[in-house]
């Protein structure tokens, strides 16, 4: 199965936000879509989800698939504890067995077993967007999207919460397209990086990364190269 | 208890002793109970009015009809705000009933009623009209400021329309219902007490005071208004409590 964007076009009003987009991508990838802001990387993630359909072009393989999401804000609902936040976006599609057992697991996945009673606002930044991983993992989705969800963190926190996505991700490979304009992220997750161009956006290069993403450190040699090229398209 | 918050306990005993030292001057240099009684003949009143036959039905009745006139006052209001705040037609079409509702003035309200219903309806229907404009116009704002990313959320993963409604929008508005609720209470009790004097149900607070009053009683009125205060502060305190507990429940994360 291929997900595929050809020749698209997305204009609105006078602005051009999209031109000429084409990208191809395999299913089951942790695709990065790496850009500066206006190069209409949210507008994208609009069309893959089928929100917003382009002027030019054609979409393929997203038709009937199943999206989750992960936003830069953690989006939960404060009067809700963490494992109703994830039963309030499971409810209408699983049944009851398959609801407890979705979020008993990934609440396990991201270290949160013994705050799952907890409400949003007894927990810390970083503790509500790990329910917010463990939300977009707990429905069944064919694809996750995410909208800059590490933006604006400190290092610290931006690390572990890579790891703990990481570490859901690579036991359960959901096809994921991560948006986002910080080089480092780009490198530690993504297999294949997508790198577009400033205002109207289009798909200036493509870089594949297949170092295993247990061994991505940014200090090696390996990943350092990569990152020399990446800089490289991206400055170009 | 934090220092600032004995301060400000202290600040009010002092402020209600302040009060009460005002009110026996007062009785000091008018010195006729007809006019102004002091504060321990008040006292003396209200436990005499306590002990009659006539008390606690009158408080019970009272309590009761503000209690009902509240109670359909929020339906109505939530019913109302929530159809205005979903539908632009809807709005426009209660905006200028309710504009009408909010600007008439309270007496021509109560007397109309008392030509219109049964005594004992009037001071529910006159707190009625007088309360459910405040409950929808919060309601309304609490639709209106509705966090959009949540809503952008439960869009995107699907979750049921009658399901948004209960488990988003309507805790989402509790805060603004409750603040709208809280500021109502007080009015309620003066409304309702305005419309039972004029009404003069048989039993209610209303028709005590107006008693008290034609009996050139004066102490025996400000003990019935001692005890409309009390019922009022009682209620508007739950009520303010309730409102700060769910104060941040609006508020995006």
């Amino acid at each position: 199965m291929t997900f595929s964007l050809r020749h698209i076009d997305i204009r609105f009003g006078d602005l051009l936000v999209l031109h000429d987009l084409s990208m191809e991508v395999e299913e089951h990838k942790l695709t990065c879509i790496l850009g500066p802001s206006g190069a209409g990387k949210t507008t994208l993630l609009n069309l893959i989800s089928g929100s917003l359909q382009p002027q030019i072009g054609q979409i393929e393989g997203f038709e009937g698939k199943s999206i989750s999401y992960l936003f830069q804000e953690t989006r939960l609902l404060r009067w809700k504890t963490a494992e109703d936040n994830i039963d309030f976006v499971l409810k209408d599609h699983l049944s009851k067995t398959q609801r407890v057992e979705a979020i008993n697991r990934y609440i396990e996945m991201v270290g949160l077993n013994e705050f799952r009673r907890y409400y949003p606002d007894q927990l810390s930044g970083g503790m509500k967007q790990r329910v917010a991983i463990a939300r977009a993992f707990a429905f069944p989705s064919d694809i996750l999207l995410m909208d800059e969800p590490f933006k604006g963190l400190d290092l610290q926190l931006k690390t572990s919460l890579m790891q703990a996505f990481i570490n859901v991700w690579l036991t359960d490979k959901r096809s994921v397209f991560f948006v986002t304009h910080d080089l480092d992220e780009a490198l530690l997750l993504g297999e294949e990086i997508f790198v577009l161009t400033p205002s109207p956006g289009k798909v200036k290069g493509v870089l594949i990364n297949s170092i295993p993403h247990k061994d991505r450190d940014l200090n090696s040699p390996q990943l350092r190269s990569i990152k020399d090229r990446l800089y490289q398209l991206v400055t170009t | 208890m934090r220092n600032s918050t004995i301060k400000n306990s202290l600040l009010t005993t002092a402020s209600v002793l302040a009060l009460l030292l005002v009110w026996k001057l007062l009785a000091l240099y008018w010195n006729q109970e007809l006019i102004m009684p002091s504060p321990e003949t008040t006292l003396v009143k209200m436990w005499q009015v306590i002990q009659t036959d006539n008390f606690w039905p009158a408080v019970g009745y009272t309590l009761g009809r503000g209690l009902l006139g509240f109670f359909i006052s929020c339906v109505v209001g939530l019913v109302a705000g929530f159809a205005a705040g979903f539908s632009p037609p809807v709005l426009w079409l209660l905006q200028p009933w309710v504009t009408v509702v909010r600007t008439i003035p309270v007496m021509s309200v109560i007397i109309l009623a008392i030509i219109w219903f049964k005594t004992d309806i009037v001071p529910i229907f006159v707190t009625f009209l007088m309360i459910f404009p405040i409950i929808y116009s919060n309601v309304l704002s609490g639709i209106k400021n509705i966090d959009q990313q949540l809503l952008e959320m439960a869009r995107m993963y699907r979750v049921k329309p009658r399901r948004i409604m209960t488990e988003l929008y309507l805790p989402a508005i509790l805060p603004y219902l409750l603040a709208g609720a809280s500021n109502a209470m007080g009015i309620t009790w003066k409304v309702i007490i305005a419309a039972e004097i004029l009404s003069q149900p048989r039993f209610a607070i209303g028709t005590n005071l107006m008693i008290a009053k034609i009996d050139l009683e004066t102490a025996r009125v400000f003990a019935w208004t001692a005890v409309a205060i009390f019922i009022s502060f009682v209620l508007e305190y739950a009520l303010t409590a309730l409102e700060n507990r769910f104060k941040k429940w609006g508020q995006s994360q």
